[in-house]
């Protein structure tokens, strides 16, 4: 396993990954819509891709020492991997703003607990269409992108604008009480994750069992 | 010993199939896999290496199933697909890093060595070798792992003359040197009369004839035109076989 991620990141991933998993810094930026770091943490996989099928990444990985199924788990470890450090590197700067912006995010959802729980949401939706569609071919990078990100951005969008209704405000807050009330929110977010990613894994196994390269 | 056996390897696409394609390759052999463009030879390849799952057969390298011992199987194999360049903007020394680490019998020695026999300089870019170069590097990676078996897809297509020899005298070493087992696939049949021991021939998806090099050669004498004095070679033999009337 160490093996493969070690090949990801040498070798299959785009310099992009890195760049768009250190955008988890964004929030720390005045009045943003923080779900934009969830977007680019959609789309710094399917750069990388892109990338994959240009350097035909995709047969050498199969030409390894290793079976078939684990060219699909060396792209979900890349994957989760990068989506996790992205959260990671937000995570000292949503400490940080509360102290340096203290009059909050007027532009959309606050980097709370409810923020994290809905970005697990985001990942999921995304990751599963993504790579199970992905590896219905072992190249459609595009088709697999579009349609996995469209639902991701309504949840960002939903995440956003349901904040500004009062009755979700509590959504929206960064005071103890009510981010204890957002905690099921981000339990919720990282089961979904974990659960979404086993099936989307066992499926992409299948689905690239019977992909002729 | 047999190295690589192949048996009812069947492969339906749409508009092509790869049929009950059986032979096997002895230990210490260079077998050619000849056929004009089209006539299944890559598939053949990449069926006996999972890259293509084929519908029917089973493939066994040293006497392992393919399907259930993968990651033995390709322990024991190099591959050189023709065509396919990987990472053209890494530095060789970047790949040869990662690569070795999936190889139980990695040898950092022979690696250096056969770097230095190829004149191969780890700090260039894929992009920057020659075809030629690109084939040498991937045979040093396989080698370097004590590869029993190399699987090359038309090796040879690209080259110039003289890299083509170089290549050839390179398989004919191996052989000698190692003992090591090479199956090759080419169209270019001048190549294999330099130096193939065996030739397995597909037409159409189909299995025409697997034997030995002048065994192959003889059984197909009978195609000789009566005025015809001069013993048939494998380019003849596959242009009267291949050989199509165009009604226009």
């Amino acid at each position: 396993m160490y093996n493969l991620l070690y090949k990801e990141l040498r070798l299959a991933a785009h310099p992009n990954l890195f760049i768009f998993t250190f955008l988890g810094v964004l929030v720390i930026v005045p009045a943003y819509p923080y779900g934009m770091v969830f977007l680019f943490g959609c789309l710094a996989p399917f750069l990388t891709f892109m990338y994959g099928r240009e350097t035909n990444d995709i047969y050498y990985t199969s030409l390894l020492p290793v079976k078939k199924s684990d060219t699909v788990k060396a792209k979900f470890l890349l994957v989760i991997l990068a989506q996790f450090i992205q959260l990671l590197i937000s995570l000292p700067f949503a400490f940080l703003r509360v102290h340096v912006l203290v009059e909050g995010n007027p532009a959309g959802i606050e980097a709370n607990i409810a923020y994290y729980g809905f970005g697990f949401i985001t990942y999921a939706i995304f990751n599963f269409i993504f790579l199970t569609e992905f590896f219905k071919t072992g190249y459609k990078a595009g088709k697999s992108f579009l349609l996995g990100i469209i639902p991701a951005t309504f949840i960002v969008f939903f995440m956003e604008l349901i904040v500004h209704f009062p009755k979700f405000a509590w959504l929206d807050s960064i005071e103890l009480s009510m981010m204890i009330r957002q905690i099921p929110i981000l339990c919720v977010g990282i089961l979904f994750y974990v659960i979404v990613m086993y099936l989307a894994y066992k499926i992409s196994v299948k689905r690239f069992a019977y992909v002729d390269l | 010993m047999t190295v690589l056996s192949v048996a009812g390897l069947t492969k339906t696409y749409p508009n092509f199939t790869l049929q009950d394609v059986s032979f096997s390759l002895p230990q210490g052999r260079i077998m050619g896999l000849i056929g004009k463009n089209g006539a299944g030879k890559s598939t053949t390849l990449k069926s006996i290496l999972n890259l293509v799952r084929p519908d029917a057969g089973k493939i066994h390298i040293l006497g392992k199933d393919f399907q259930q011992h993968e990651e033995e199987c390709k322990q024991e194999i190099g591959v050189v697909l023709g065509g396919i360049d990987f990472y053209n903007h890494k530095k060789l020394s970047h790949i040869t890093q990662v690569t070795k680490r999936f190889y139980q019998n990695w040898d950092e020695q022979a690696y250096q060595k056969y770097l230095s026999t190829f004149e191969l300089d780890e700090q260039k870019r894929v992009k920057e070798l020659s075809t030629g170069m690109k084939v040498k590097y991937m045979i040093a990676l396989a080698l370097s792992h004590h590869a029993k078996l190399l699987i090359l897809d038309e090796p040879t297509s690209g080259l110039d003359p003289v890299s083509r020899d170089d290549l050839l005298t390179l398989f004919l070493q191996l052989v000698k040197s190692q003992g090591i087992s090479i199956l090759y696939s080419t169209h270019i049949t001048s190549d294999l009369e330099k130096c193939a021991d065996d030739i397995t021939y597909i037409k159409d998806g189909k299995l025409v004839k697997s034997a030995e090099k002048t065994a192959f050669i003889q059984s197909f004498q009978h195609l000789k035109e009566a005025d015809e004095t001069k013993a048939l070679t494998l380019e003849d033999i596959m242009i009267l076989m291949e050989r199509r009337q165009y009604d226009v």
